[in-house]
């Protein structure tokens, strides 16, 4: 396929935390806060003014400090970001907010914050109680907690303005946004997609990572392009997959998967496209924020939320996406020492193989995957062994 | 060997196997008053295995053989002990004994694969191990219990290896092996069937940590009743999130109330909530005792006693509170006698992070065989708030309070404040030149402090010494490698020589 005209731009973008587009807008005297988990409503951290980067250690080599500090037993993703911090990566943020979602992600903030490795004068980080439950007892929770924890302090600090009407803005944009990334998406449902699941990648998680407003005309040009874009006549995959499990903010690692013959039709994962990608319907009768937070309620599919229904909603989620991508399999990955996703992985492994009937490869990988040999050896195996099922069934349908 | 602390060598009665070469001899007052306590542990475990129930629980669950090891616990958590200390120790510890197993009488009497008795089957509220039951106060005619306490928390304790089958059932089933032992033994037993299936309905909750409550999830479909998850903030520190634990609560109330078909009693509730403040105070006096040079509650005496009455009792029990005062009063005549724990206390320590469940007798060792006295631990430092025994709506702020700050959940959830910042005032507070820092493995709330730890521990120039451990696998870090890192603290960096060197190196991989 003919390459995609804005993908180099975004793919040397996503090469660095402080990127060109997140100068331009700290130039243009905007506040670059740092995110750390989808627990925090995009839109809050978008408001006019301010801008959100989703905290990534592109080009990550070592992270001896990282472990110093925080043991070689945390997530790699949480010692790379501090020792990205600690090498004065994230010099250019104004504040931090943070959900204490995952104990480890939590320290890395705590880390970042006494150690103090943002030397701005009014840096400050900020941690709110993100409900675990999707009740309406937790809604008002939520509610309450980005309220407190998350609008005030910015409007404190840096006098954004914090008012419904300066929330339903950032969620029109936010929905622009999210219109285009999923415009774009559904041409992975074609037979032979004319994007591969490596491109959508780049651009879904360029979303996280800019000023939102300054992607918009590549998006638009992109979605645009993509019309008349020609797939290659032999498709350059042997089986659909979709990829689920926490959190990939290198886009690398789907390449290495399709290099192994499994297209990523679908992303499941925290920095995809479901279902932090969908579009956020506001009505009058009530505040913003309040919507807001329900949509980020309802959406959650991070394990973290622990009620049953939300347990099985995970599972019905992905399989519904098996079903209108027409993957052949899923591909259920983590990076290591995750407890959420130790313990979701294995339980919907069985769950996705023995109740779904759906084939599943389920691995737990490092922060830096990209080059991983065996990663790729496992992809490839799994790849195979969906080919033999489809060969065997064709025999047995054959006669 | 005699009457006085220290008179013999407490490592030569280790004989590499399961049991030990023989019984201390602590002068005869004391040996008296030990076997006499010894018999009398053999007499509740007799009394209890004899019913037919019992009997039956015991060979249909493979966690029960652990409590073939009661009196050897005994033995380990009062070694070297004399006096006091040996009273205060039995004291409380036998209590522990005696509500477990009255706990398991329930439930084998109410399992439907043993007792069958359903109308109990009807009355019983299952909780998750790590979660207070204080919330059962209001509810008089039903019962609390926990399947997970028997199976895996006290099991790990009797026996270093009991839980470690279900750890590796759990890792079978495709859970990684660095996540914390606690939760994998839970879901390791659910996986076996190993749980009883009892209970009208079931109450978890968001404990200790991202791995505890996520284990939780799937054991809940194994128990096919009716189960609601307590969510309490984590960042319970904040002011803005006591209202919405409150609620949560409040939820959890209305969830019971709506299964079983009983009230929340008010009275009642602040009936047990005025005697647990009163376990409080009592507590709060040890730790007066704590600060002086003379401490008397301390060490497993104080955790593992803490843990049933703040826990496991939570105001129910009157009986805690009996054991309470007669500790205070056995404390307070040996501190104003001026009566010494050791010897010869060469430091003061905090344990802090979380205990080996494996090795409860750690803080022992540490005092026997190096001076060090484990004046109090992380999981006894947890609320000396009073709970609100009049004004409904406070008192409910006053509970949600405490499911907030159980036991390892105050600490390893937080933040920072809780984390670290405290230990350094508890540290000023009870006057330690040493704090003993678990490295828990599995607990990565605690381990993504590491370093911040080093540094503030450098600053205020207290010895901070890492002991690594695994929970409950002690393939992963033993006993005798905890004690290594002691050793060669004690040696290369205080160079001191040990009170006891028959404890600074022996076998006991093998022991229960």
């Amino acid at each position: 396929m003919k390459d995609l005209k804005h993908l180099y731009y975004l793919e040397k973008l996503l090469q660095e935390a402080n990127n060109e587009l997140v100068r331009e807008a700290s130039a243009e005297g905007r506040i670059a806060i740092g995110g750390v988990c989808a627990q925090i409503p995009e839109p809050l951290l978008n408001l006019p003014g301010c801008f959100q980067v989703r905290l990534r250690a592109p080009r990550t080599g070592s992270v001896e400090m990282g472990t110093y500090y925080m043991s070689s037993l945390l997530c790699e993703c949480c010692r790379a970001i501090l020792e990205r911090a600690l090498e004065g990566g994230y010099q250019f943020l104004d504040c931090i907010v943070a959900p204490d979602a995952c104990a480890q992600m939590n320290r890395c903030v705590e880390n970042i914050e006494h150690l103090k490795l943002c030397e701005k004068d009014k840096f400050f980080v900020t941690y709110a109680d993100v409900p675990m439950k999707s009740t309406g007892t937790a809604l008002k929770h939520y509610v309450k907690q980005m309220q407190v924890h998350v609008l005030e302090p910015l409007r404190e600090h840096y006098d954004i303005d914090v008012s419904d009407a300066a929330i339903r803005k950032a969620v029109a944009l936010q929905n622009e946004v999210s219109r285009l990334i999923m415009e774009i998406g559904e041409y992975r449902k074609e037979a032979n997609p004319r994007i591969t699941g490596y491109e959508f990648a780049v651009l879904c998680l360029s979303t996280y990572c800019c000023p939102q407003d300054k992607l918009l005309e590549i998006l638009r040009e992109t979605a645009e392009e993509l019309k008349s874009r020609e797939p290659d006549r032999k498709p350059a995959f042997r089986v659909r997959v979709v990829l689920a499990g926490s959190e990939i903010d290198d886009p690398e690692l789907i390449r290495l998967m399709e290099e192994a013959g499994a297209l990523v039709v679908a992303d499941r994962y925290c920095l995809g496209s479901f279902p932090n990608r969908g579009e956020i319907l506001l009505t009058d009768e009530e505040d913003a924020l309040t919507q807001v937070c329900r949509t980020y309620i309802q959406w959650g599919q991070c394990p973290r939320f622990m009620n049953t229904e939300k347990l099985v909603e995970r599972q019905t989620y992905i399989e519904r996406l098996v079903k209108e991508y027409q993957a052949d399999g899923i591909i259920l990955q983590q990076l290591k020492f995750c407890d959420y996703w130790g313990y979701e992985r294995a339980h919907m492994t069985h769950v996705m193989r023995e109740d779904y009937g759906i084939p599943v490869l389920s691995v737990d990988r490092p922060y830096v995957a990209g080059n991983s040999g065996q990663l790729r050896t496992r992809v490839q195996a799994f790849v195979e062994s969906i080919e033999i099922k489809k060969l065997a069934a064709g025999d047995r349908k054959h006669g | 060997m005699g009457k006085q602390m220290g008179s013999e060598p407490l490592g030569w009665f280790y004989s590499g196997k399961k049991a030990k070469k023989r019984r201390e001899w602590r002068g005869f007052k004391d040996t008296w008053y030990d076997y006499t306590r010894w018999l009398y542990i053999w007499k509740t475990l007799i009394c209890f295995m004899i019913k037919p129930n019992n009997l039956r629980g015991f060979f249909r669950y493979r966690w029960m053989l652990n409590y073939l090891a009661v009196p050897d616990f005994f033995d380990r958590h009062t070694e070297g002990m004399r006096g006091t200390q040996l009273r205060i120790a039995h004291t409380g510890l036998e209590l522990i004994v005696v509500d477990v197993c009255e706990m398991l009488r329930k439930i084998f009497r109410a399992d439907p694969r043993i007792g069958n008795d359903r109308k109990l089957n009807s009355k019983i509220v299952l909780f998750d191990e790590n979660m207070m039951s204080t919330l059962m106060a209001g509810f008089p005619n039903l019962i609390w219990l926990s399947a997970e306490v028997p199976s895996v928390y006290s099991s790990s304790m009797m026996n270093q290896e009991g839980v470690t089958h279900y750890i590796e059932k759990t890792t079978e089933y495709g859970v990684p092996g660095d996540v914390c032992p606690m939760p994998a033994a839970e879901l390791g037993v659910a996986l076996a069937e190993d749980f009883p299936l009892i209970g009208k309905c079931a109450v978890q909750c968001n404990t200790t940590c991202d791995g505890s409550l996520m284990g939780n999830g799937i054991e809940a479909e194994s128990f096919k009743i009716p189960t609601f998850q307590l969510a309490v903030p984590i960042r319970h520190t904040q002011e803005s999130v006591q209202e919405y634990g409150a609620d949560e609560l409040r939820d959890c109330i209305a969830f019971i109330e709506e299964q079983t078909g009983e009230k929340f009693d008010w009275d009642n509730f602040f009936r047990c909530m005025e005697r647990f403040n009163q376990e409080t105070e009592q507590m709060l006096e040890w730790f007066e005792i704590s600060k002086t040079d003379y401490p008397q509650v301390i060490g497993v005496s104080l955790a593992l006693y803490r843990y049933g009455v703040y826990q496991a009792a939570g105001g129910r029990n009157p009986e805690f509170l009996n054991r309470d005062r007669k500790i205070t009063e056995l404390a307070m005549k040996a501190y104003q006698n001026k009566e010494l724990t050791i010897p010869q206390p060469r430091h003061r320590c905090i344990t802090w992070g979380v205990q080996a469940a494996y090795y409860t007798a750690f803080p022992i060792w540490l005092q026997n065989c190096w001076g060090i006295v484990p004046i109090t631990d992380m999981l006894s430092l947890v609320s000396t708030q009073m709970v609100n025994t009049e004004d409904q709506n406070q008192a409910m702020l006053d509970l949600a309070y405490l499911y907030e700050n159980m036991i390892m959940r105050n600490r390893s959830n937080g933040g920072y404040e809780m984390g670290v910042e405290a230990l350094w005032r508890y540290c000023e507070m009870f006057r330690v030149d040493m704090v003993i820092m678990y490295a828990h493995m599995g607990c990565k709330a605690m381990n993504g402090y590491h370093g911040l730890f080093e540094e503030e521990a450098r600053k205020r120039g207290i010895h901070f010494i890492w002991v690594n451990h695994n929970l409950m696998k002690p393939d992963d870090a033993s006993r005798k490698d905890m004690r290594t890192e002691v050793n060669r603290y004690m040696r290369t960096v205080l160079r001191e020589e040990p009170l006891d060197p028959s404890l600074e190196d022996f076998e006991d991989g093998k022991a229960f």
